[in-house]
């Protein structure tokens, strides 16, 4: 609670601003155009929010910016006034560090990157616990108990969430199976729409993914069968077919970093243990296909009437469930987790001990598939 | 020929470098002003555009750098490409080539452990190798089995690029990337010196020069060249002097493909220092290097000034997107109105516009 306050305190300090007249200049490098509805397009949308929030602040974006040009591209920035210089891309890492050495005063915050330096710190919003609600719901509709997942790249970050997902239709249908096919590109509505119906042709009747595209739900939309929104906001492409999805305020982190830069608790000089790994409590995730909406109440009614024995609450309707898992999850205590222990892998094998959960490291390079996940899983740890 | 007031505008199928100048310079000026015309629709004065791109990429030095930087690998595809199209070996590939080399050369950097001093030059011979015989085999199906080079050579740049997935996401991906799809770094020895200051790898730049020059000598002055250009104006001619055709085109592939490679192999030494995605290695030098040697003309030595210009005009991408905000589709756009003014200006390079003798008849 002290933290929140804090934040908060800082955040107001920032908003009406003690060093009234001096303007911070920030700016962001994306690794894709804005308009891509997915990664750049979140990013983009946190720096226009921040913006709005912060009266002192001034933004500049480039977008596209391949790997190869990031560290010329951020010697430009500099030279054009950027104090703060957020690198939205892990293929960005090496680059950012080499720019932060040589540019000392200016500060730099890398996402998703591990490597940090005095004036470069890291920042994630990440969705594993809304996977894992995401999973109950899905495990609950499931008439097939075939789950499908089409994935883009066999990573640890997806591993992560599919692993999440699949414990969530697992804990409410565990005979279901969530069938993943990877298309190996972040953006590909073509590879998305084949990976679907393929999914489909396997008899897999609910779906979710990660593409920066809302293909998936609207060629499940086709046939009628419900899915779940990635990324951004995308329950409008199939209204009555969107159950719930993932969604990100990277504003939240944005406005909390550039705030105490503004007033000082933040220097190119302390970055070096600054790593922000937000999720639910800190409000940079949000569950639902749609901003304060958690679940279409079109299937509110259904997920009401799905009536499982859950170990801890007993009998418990699904929408209950998600609803009282999402509540624990957003405490600041955490008093819930998916990947509390014990759990195995699907060889069996433990993976996280009874009593404790998966640091932010094991989660962040986390390999092994949870039982239930079916499909190819490259560099799967035997 | 053609009456026109008091010109003759007539057929005329040698065109003098002065006319290729003229509408080439002409055809630039009109895509600019069509640009031009986007730039102010779009709420930039094009006024400030120009000068703000001609400012920021060749009156800037960080910013010629970066020209420079992006003309490298153009240069050394392009010459070789300028060495096969004058062979009638339609090679569409250096795209894939160039990553063959990226990947011959990283295979080196990563298991290879040299002394430095053996290690990069080890790395530039593999990535020829690699990217030669990722074109010879395009052109041993079209010499033997008459198979189509164009599709050939264009669909290979599929398998190359998953060949380098493959890589990155299977046996080569490295301890240090967390999982994400990258090579380990390279060792220091492994890497290309840079000019202090920017971030061009002047060892590669010297190769790509000297590749131009030593073409152009090749194509120019040697027995070899002289077939080369024989097979390429006339094939018929060519097979009726008993000019060995296959050893001839064959050589001509290698080289091309292993010009790309090179293109490659400084890529991953010289910017990435890791092997990576495909379309991040590439930027799809392999293509424009097509349009390199398309505007060169022939003329290996041409080849210098067309990479540069392509180079200054990826350049101008970033000033557009940095300095005058814009998005970043406008540079394909910009990209590809200067293409469309060239290509359609070529028809004028074989009329030539003279004032009529009096008498003269339409």
């Amino acid at each position: 609670m002290r933290k929140v306050f804090l934040t908060v305190l800082v955040v107001l300090l920032g908003v009406f601003g003690w060093a009234q007249g001096d303007k911070l200049k920030a700016c962001w490098i994306y690794v894709g155009p804005v308009g891509d509805y997915g990664w750049s397009h979140a990013h983009d949308q946190g720096r226009i929010a921040a913006a709005k929030a912060l009266p002192w602040l001034e933004t500049q974006y480039v977008e596209s910016v391949p790997e190869a040009q990031a560290e010329a591209y951020m010697d430009r920035l500099v030279k054009q006034g950027c104090q703060v210089i957020f690198a939205t891309s892990f293929g960005y890492m090496d680059s950012v560090l080499a720019a932060a050495k040589k540019h000392p005063n200016v500060i730099f915050a890398h996402a998703t990157g591990f490597k940090r330096a005095p004036n470069v710190a890291t920042y994630m919003a990440d969705f594993y616990q809304l996977y894992y609600l995401n999973g109950l719901m899905a495990g609950a509709l499931t008439k097939s108990n075939k789950v499908g997942y089409v994935g883009a790249f066999p990573i640890p970050e997806l591993k992560r969430h599919i692993s999440a997902f699949a414990l969530g239709v697992r804990a409410v249908n565990p005979d279901a199976k969530v069938l993943v096919r990877w298309i190996y590109e972040w953006y590909n509505p073509a590879a998305a729409k084949e990976a679907t119906e393929a999914l489909i042709a396997d008899g897999a009747d609910v779906f979710a993914f990660t593409e920066d595209s809302p293909t998936v739900i609207q060629v499940a939309a086709e046939k009628g069968l419900p899915s779940f929104s990635h990324y951004s906001p995308m329950q409008r492409f199939a209204p009555d077919y969107v159950v719930s999805g993932q969604l990100v305020h990277w504003d939240k982190i944005y406005i909390d970093f550039l705030s105490k830069v503004y007033a000082g608790v933040y220097t190119p000089k302390n970055l070096q243990n600054v790593d922000y790994w937000w999720l639910l409590p800190q409000g940079a995730v949000e569950l639902g296909g749609k901003f304060g909406e958690p679940i279409n109440p079109k299937f509110i009614p259904v997920l009401k009437a799905k009536v499982v024995d859950h170990p801890v609450f007993g009998k418990i309707s699904v929408y209950d469930l998600v609803m009282k898992e999402l509540a624990l999850m957003k405490d600041d205590e955490l008093a819930f987790d998916p990947f509390q222990g014990p759990v195995k892998d699907r060889h069996g094998k433990l993976r996280v001990p009874a009593g404790l959960r998966m640091t932010k490291q094991q989660l962040e390079s986390m390999e092994w598939a949870a039982p239930g996940v079916a499909g190819p899983w490259p560099n799967e740890p035997k | 020929m053609r009456r026109l007031g008091p010109f003759v505008i007539e057929k005329d199928l040698v065109a003098p470098p002065a006319r290729v100048l003229a509408v080439s310079t002409l055809a630039l000026l009109l895509a600019f002003a069509a640009a031009g015309v986007i730039f102010w629709a779009y709420g930039v004065s094009p006024w400030l555009a120009y000068k703000t791109i001609v400012a920021e990429t060749l009156f800037s030095k960080s910013g010629f750098a970066e020209a420079v930087r992006r003309a490298i690998p153009l240069l050394l595809a392009g010459v070789g490409l300028v060495l096969a199209f004058r062979g009638q070996f339609w090679n569409i590939g250096a795209e894939g080539q160039l990553l063959l080399g990226a990947v011959a050369a990283s295979g080196v950097a990563l298991f290879v452990h040299a002394p430095a001093a053996v290690e990069l030059p080890l790395m530039f011979a593999a990535g020829f190798l690699a990217g030669g015989l990722w074109a010879a085999l395009p052109a041993v199906l079209k010499l033997r089995l008459g198979v189509n080079d164009v599709l050939t050579t264009l669909m290979l740049n599929y398998v190359a690029a998953y060949l380098v997935g493959w890589l990155i996401h299977g046996p080569w991906r490295g301890k240090s990337a967390f999982g994400f799809a990258y090579s380990d770094r390279f060792p220091a020895g492994a890497t290309l010196p840079l000019v202090p200051g920017t971030y061009v790898h002047w060892p590669t730049l010297l190769l790509a020069l000297l590749a131009a020059l030593l073409v152009w000598l090749a194509l120019e002055r040697t027995p070899w060249g002289y077939r080369v250009r024989v097979i390429g104006d006339n094939p018929e001619a060519a097979r009726y002097a008993h000019i060995p055709l296959f050893g001839v085109v064959f050589a001509a592939a290698l080289v091309s493909g292993g010009l790309a490679g090179l293109a490659g192999v400084g890529e991953v030494a010289g910017v990435h220092h890791r092997l990576l995605d495909a379309y991040q290695i590439s930027l799809g030098y392999g293509y424009t290097a097509i349009i390199v040697a398309w505007l060169a003309r022939g003329n290996p030595l041409g080849a210098i000034l067309t990479a540069l210009f392509m180079g200054v005009i990826f350049a101008s991408g970033d000033v557009m997107k940095l300095a005058l905000q814009m998005p970043f589709r406008v540079t394909d756009v910009f990209n590809g109105l200067i293409l469309f003014f060239l290509i359609s200006s070529e028809r004028l390079l074989y009329y030539r516009v003279r004032l009529a003798q009096s008498g003269e008849e339409e």
